[in-house]
């Protein structure tokens, strides 16, 4: 059991987007989790608040904005060690999905920094323009319970492809001229190693095919079957990703579903730590 | 940012029932989009170089533009929404959601925005009014609507009417901040005022700012705007973007100030910087420093009434 008297810290990345609409889905949520368990929420705009979380959400916005401004303000390397050599548990929505993963497809002119930290590649503005964003009910058997969770995918990108965890995202075949990718760390020690596991890439969420979900490139593609439809969350080990918008809404059950997971692996962290 | 917009406008303004797909027609799907550009700085550009500039400077949205406000000014004549095509290069150019003015009560002007997907319309007082009695019906469009404002009744009748977001009017094309400041006191005091009121006396106030009650009721329960209200009109320093934040504004327009300046990448990249870090000081120094020469301008209360933008709209 996690100690009452230490709170865990949990940070949403405020550079830019709807980090607020997180902050106060999270303290919500967190009125539904036991009440021996202390949280502290805080808004992170730079490197030594960022220091002091036990995880970290990467909201929605403009994912050119975040990592411009995260590298302008001395933040990008900390996140990525945040992620990738201290391992603790990140969420990226929409354009923090983008954030978090390995490679990226249609970027700005130029590329853009990523942290990375899921091995997928995900296609930006996957749908278009803002006039092709949507609202749809999504089922999401990870959180073990049959009612649809309503889903804003908002100028959305999709994961397009799961990549093998340990071959080099430059390796790979099909990687296009505008294909980004983020550059690689490894864990500080075994306490930071473990949280990788489970390694492989865990689809939790696709796109029911539908005339509003459906582009006309998936429509080519022949993507009509639910198991076919194209992934919007995934998780892998300390780093989980939706495309679409849980902090839009009344809905708690995803930030409820992740603060039990931010427990369950500081509570192991701190174990481990006391241990050795 | 003042007082944070609650996540539950979001779905109880537009009455989304949370169990159909919506398409973009959808209030709450315009809402959406408005919130992930708080925060944010959005950059008026003319020209693809200009809107690639603004991207690399880390703009959360470009509004394509032919002429910017500040030459609108000087070379007067009737201006209108932009060449759908330069508008359409501009979105190929850049990868952020791109903006485009319609001009005041121009349905038309609105529904060709519209039909070549663009990300957001402003139906702008900067552009010659088409309507000089209704403004657009804002509802029925896929893409959002941003309006102006110079006080309460004005933000509460363009929300009614469909605006997914609302901005200071301020003075467009003058480089001096005064005007967009006037109108966030105006709002914020109106809006504490209305607080502080009965439903009788709420009534009263909604019928003398011309505004639904509904609405009035709802802002005076926020203490803010129910939809994301960003600053435009004469900001052209980072402290001038920082001013509007602390004044409560979730992000910031850059009209002139930005490519009618000495170093406009520099000075792009400085004001978001600012809008990020708005309640930092020292940071807010930092990025000042050694900017180049700013806009020049125009003093506010040296223009005669009849020059003033902020007086188009209804």
């Amino acid at each position: 059991m996690v100690n009452a008297d230490i709170p865990i810290t949990v940070g949403v990345l405020a550079l830019q987007g709807a980090f607020s609409e997180h902050l106060q889905l999270l303290k919500k949520a967190s009125q539904a989790l036991p009440s021996n368990i202390t949280f502290r929420f805080l808004e992170i705009r730079t490197k030594e608040a960022l220091s002091s979380c036990d995880a970290l959400i990467v909201p929605g916005g403009e994912s050119t904005t975040m990592s411009l401004v995260a590298e302008r303000s001395g933040l990008l390397e900390p996140l990525r060690e945040f992620v990738k050599v201290y391992r603790k548990p990140v969420w990226g929505t929409c354009a923090g999905m983008i954030l978090l993963a390995e490679e990226a497809n249609r970027t700005k002119k130029g590329g853009q920094e990523l942290i990375g930290g899921l091995d997928v590649r995900v296609k930006r503005n996957h749908f278009g323009s803002q006039t092709e964003s949507f609202s749809t009910p999504l089922s999401l058997p990870f959180l073990g319970d049959p009612t649809p969770f309503y889903g804003y995918f908002i100028r959305a990108p999709i994961v397009e492809h799961i990549l093998p965890p340990t071959t080099p995202a430059s390796s790979l075949e099909n990687n296009t001229a505008d294909t980004v990718t983020a550059p690689s760390k490894k864990p500080i020690n075994d306490v930071a190693a473990s949280f990788t596991s489970p390694d492989e890439v865990r689809i939790l969420g696709r796109l029911t095919p539908s005339k509003l979900t459906t582009t006309e490139e998936d429509a080519k593609l022949g993507i009509t079957s639910p198991s076919e439809g194209r992934i919007v969350a995934v998780e892998q080990g300390n780093c989980f990703g939706t495309s679409f918008h849980p902090e839009l809404g009344s809905d708690i059950r995803i930030h409820k579903w992740w603060l039990e997971k931010v427990v369950e692996k500081v509570e192991t962290k701190r174990r481990l730590e006391a241990e050795s | 940012m003042a007082t944070e917009l609650p996540v539950e406008t979001h779905v109880s303004l537009n009455g989304a029932n949370g169990s159909t797909a919506q398409d973009a027609t959808s209030f709450a799907n315009k809402d959406a989009l408005a919130r992930m550009l708080k925060g944010g700085v959005i950059m008026d550009v003319t020209t693809e170089e200009q809107a690639r500039i603004a991207e690399e400077a880390g703009a959360s949205a470009v509004m394509a533009l032919e002429r910017i406000p500040a030459d609108i000014r000087i070379e007067g004549g009737v201006s209108r929404m932009s060449d759908p095509g330069m508008i359409k290069r501009i979105k190929a150019a850049v990868t952020i959601p791109v903006m485009a003015k319609a001009r005041i009560g121009h349905f038309v002007e609105c529904q060709i925005l519209d039909a070549i997907g663009i990300d957001f319309i402003d139906e702008s007082e900067v552009l010659t009014p088409a309507d000089n009695v209704h403004h657009v019906t804002k509802h029925g469009y896929k893409a959002p609507f941003v309006c102006g404002c110079r006080n309460l009744g004005e933000a509460l009748r363009r929300i009614s009417e469909g605006a997914a977001m609302i901005r200071t009017k301020g003075e467009a094309g003058t480089g001096d901040v005064v005007e967009a400041v006037k109108h966030m006191r105006t709002l914020n005091s109106e809006i504490k005022k209305a607080q502080n009121l009965s439903d009788e006396e709420l009534y009263v106030m909604a019928k003398e700012i011309g505004a639904p009650y509904d609405l009035l009721k709802k802002t005076a329960q926020l203490g803010r705007l129910p939809v994301v209200n960003f600053a435009a009109g004469g900001v052209a320093t980072p402290a001038d973007a920082a001013l509007m934040m602390q004044l409560g504004c979730d992000g910031v327009f850059v009209g002139s100030g930005i490519f009618r300046s000495g170093d406009p990448a520099k000075r792009a990249k400085a004001i978001v910087q600012a809008v990020t870090h708005y309640n930092n000081p020292q940071i807010l120094a930092e990025v000042s420093e050694g900017l180049g020469e700013a806009m020049v301008g125009v003093s506010v209360s040296s223009l005669p009434e009849s020059q003033k933008l902020q007086g188009r709209g209804w």
